[in-house]
């Protein structure tokens, strides 16, 4: 009983300490958003030690050297636990709920991800002020929600729209012969069935191939998610059940393995992943690529790709359900539950997805979350004349608004993801129909939701 | 009678924090992950922990096919690589005991592949092998052996022998050093005494230094039986057990199981099925070592 009585009185402190943090944090940032960034909009901490856990890798570190001038800016220290790269920084988070030893206070998170962390993270909306909310990018801040709790604040977004060799759609001999077989001008495809002959068209296999794809885990699950949106099929029921062993699924793993038997993709493609694919377009062998934004500066440097200069960039094809392509996900970064000092991590991760920080990402060719710097970043291209990188993101801001939509929200999605997609390889392969794969991974998926408690 | 007792206490006491340490590192953790494998454990979920569900993720692996292909896969990748490293480690050490100028330096550049992590191997022959911007399908191309790009780690068969073509290069130095450092231990006599018995080349390695060999060689096997796990981390950047699962082995399918999907409960089943894997080449090993040893007694 003394027992009881004295962890009743740990939790109403702890719930007022909770209403006292709240009421600090709102305090602290309210005003940080409005106008430019001063030290009092982000709070002091002095001699506090701000422990988190981030995203490691060469394309993450630059956003990293922002940390400082928040250090200096609020008297605090931050300490980085971690910096791995995403599969073993996902582990290293599942292993910190597993043991109960959640010792930090912000960390990464991901909106394919995040359904994972509900234990791990806390409800951004009770600590995150209005003011600071509304700078985002709605739909982009909207993803991010699970069960009207905000688990983030994203510092990029991406969605995938197609970068495709620019002489080869101006090519006199390839426009006629397109036009002579297909009855249609050749131009960026503009729908699923336009893209598929285009693919086919181009593919002139080892020098050319029409296209290329994420062809394993969590890349082929997503490609095949809005595959299946485009031909209007759903992939889980709002109770849960899986709904993609269905016609449109069928027609969506379709284009996958047509464009496979038709060799007008690398046969290794069913073992790529982003880095691959980015390096094999980059060679010049590739003609079009349905891909992330953030590959953009990196297409067009001359020192790192063939197609530097040859560069154009279109909006994501849309299939007959008149929806486009537009898996989409953002990285961003959440507060723990456990954190000892809430205002100081919402002043960390305010700061490191605010204007500053967004324009600076911007600067290397990424998609901002913050709406106003998706603006400035269109006009400072522009103005410099940069008529690629006005295309890029000019084509992304449509597509972020418009077209994009992020993975079902369920802590599951990986977990299906990993059992699906080995089913959708070996259709792909021609190892299985279509309808044979596609019943095996529902069943699986199934068996997934039913033990998770989503299935009845 | 009473000190006679304490005095008998005395080398157990001193023994128990050696024990208590063993418990805490190895006794614990076992029992842990064998209890969690009667558990529905999801490590995001950590009150999962205590939902009992008896035999369910046993029954489950025993009817799911690709666990019995995993786990087949994974025997033969074993027996395969582990032999191959063996002789070619094996014959590197003979070449290597024969060289009298530059023998060190020699041993170095040896050494170099097992300096090299797991995960950059695998980046090193995913590069290497990719179909379209890779290197050795472009020589190939380049010098007109093939007309189409081969997909090494697509194919069934090329794909498995890509990965036991990787693991061979970063392993066989293993082999190579421990069977080098028995050579040198080596007494010269016998061999010499062979030779004046008019022993051939052959002769002489098969009865004389293969029989000493046999220890080292015994504990190489042992030692890379425990630890050729190892070679997850480079397999799962090549092919992360696809296409279709064609190169999945134990390794890969519990990290996904366990780590990616975060059914800890169902990875420890799989772990405690495949335990019975690594005893047994434990103990075929440990056998194969008492042999070897009785038979050097009784020729010494």
């Amino acid at each position: 009983m003394t027992f009881q009585i004295g962890r009743w009185a740990k939790r109403l402190r702890a719930g007022w300490g909770g209403v006292a943090g709240t009421l600090a944090v709102v305090g602290a940032v309210a005003l940080a958003m409005t106008g430019g960034a001063h030290a009092e909009d982000y709070g002091t901490f002095p001699g506090y030690t701000l422990k988190v856990k981030l995203i490691g890798g060469n394309q993450y570190d630059p956003l990293y050297t922002r940390i400082p001038e928040w250090e200096k800016l609020t008297g605090a220290k931050v300490q980085v636990l971690s910096s791995k790269n995403g599969f073993d920084l996902d582990k290293e988070l599942k292993a910190d709920l597993a043991a109960g030893a959640v010792n930090w206070c912000a960390g990464w998170d991901h909106t394919s991800f995040m359904a994972q962390y509900g234990e791990l993270y806390t409800n951004l909306f009770d600590i995150v002020p209005k003011s600071v909310r509304d700078t985002f990018i709605q739909r982009t801040l909207d993803s991010g929600v699970i069960d009207g709790k905000l688990m983030l604040l994203p510092w990029h977004t991406d969605v995938s729209d197609m970068y495709y060799q620019k002489s080869l759609y101006a090519n006199a001999d390839n426009k006629a012969k397109y036009k002579a077989k297909y009855g249609k001008d050749l131009a960026p495809p503009d729908t699923i069935d336009d893209f598929r002959n285009q693919v086919e068209f181009f593919a002139n296999p080892p020098k050319m191939y029409g296209t290329v794809f994420a062809g394993k885990e969590e890349g082929l699950n997503g490609r095949f998610y809005e595959m299946l949106l485009s031909y209007g099929g759903e992939y889980l029921s709002k109770d849960y059940k899986p709904m993609f062993n269905s016609e449109a699924g069928v027609k969506a793993l379709q284009f996958f393995r047509d464009i496979y038997a038709a060799k007008a993709v690398p046969a290794g493609t069913i073992n790529y992943l982003w880095d691959d694919i980015g390096q094999n377009f980059a060679s010049g062998s590739i003609a079009m690529d349905f891909d992330w934004p953030g590959w953009a500066a990196y297409f067009n440097d001359p020192k790192s790709s063939k197609v530097a200069g040859d560069l154009g960039v279109a909006r994501a094809p849309a299939g007959p359900s008149g929806k486009r392509l537009g898996w989409s996900g953002s990285h961003g970064f959440s507060v723990t539950k456990a954190c000892d000092n809430k205002p100081a991590a919402v002043s960390f991760i305010t700061w490191m997805t605010n204007y500053d920080t967004n324009m600076l990402e911007a600067h290397r060719g990424l998609m901002p979350a913050n709406a106003k710097a998706f603006d400035d970043i269109i006009t400072e291209v522009k103005a410099k004349h940069d008529d690629f990188m006005t295309n890029v993101f000019e084509t992304w801001k449509v597509s972020l608004a418009e077209d994009a939509y992020p993975v079902p929200h369920i802590a599951q999605w990986i977990e299906i993801s990993n059992a699906s997609y080995p089913e959708f390889q070996a259709a792909i392969l021609g190892q299985k129909t279509p309808q044979e794969a596609l019943a095996a991974a529902s069943a699986k998926a199934t068996q997934i939701l039913e033990d998770a408690g989503l299935l009845k | 009678m009473a000190s006679s007792r304490s005095g008998r206490a005395v080398p157990y006491l001193l023994l128990l924090p050696a024990g208590l340490t063993i418990a805490a590192v190895v006794l614990v953790p076992l029992l842990v992950s064998l209890y969690s494998s009667f558990t529905a454990y999801n490590m995001t979920r950590p009150a999962s922990l205590f939902r009992w569900i008896g035999w369910r993720n046993y029954e489950r692996l025993f009817e799911n096919p690709d666990f019995w292909w995993a786990l087949g896969r994974t025997v033969i990748f074993l027996t395969v690589a582990l032999n191959l490293e063996m002789v070619l480690g094996l014959g590197v050490a003979l070449l290597v005991s024969r060289v009298v100028r530059g023998q060190r330096l020699l041993r170095t550049i040896i050494m170099f592949p097992m300096m090299f992590s797991p995960v950059l191997v695998g980046f090193q022959f995913n590069f290497l092998l990719n179909d379209n911007v890779g290197l050795v399908d472009n020589v190939l191309l380049q010098l007109g052996v093939i007309s189409q790009p081969i997909p090494w780690l697509v194919n069934s068969g090329t794909a498995n022998l890509s990965i036991l073509i990787a693991e061979v290069w970063m392993s066989t130095s293993v082999f190579a050093i421990l069977l080098l450092a028995g050579l040198f231990a080596m007494p010269r006599d016998p061999i010499e005494a062979a030779r004046v018995d008019g022993c051939n080349a052959w002769q002489t390695f098969r009865y004389i230094t293969l029989p000493y060999l046999s220890p080292f060689i015994t504990i190489a096997m042992t030692i890379r039986s425990l630890d050729v796990g190892r070679a997850y981390d480079m397999v799962r950047i090549m092919t992360n057990g696809g296409p279709a699962g064609r190169t999945e082995l134990l390794w890969t399918l519990m990290a996904t199981v366990g780590f990616q999907n975060a059914q800890m409960g169902a990875a420890n089943a799989m772990a405690y099925v495949s335990i019975i894997l690594s005893i047994s080449f434990t103990v075929y090993f440990y056998r194969r070592l008492i042999a070897a040893r009785q038979f050097l007694g009784e020729i010494a």
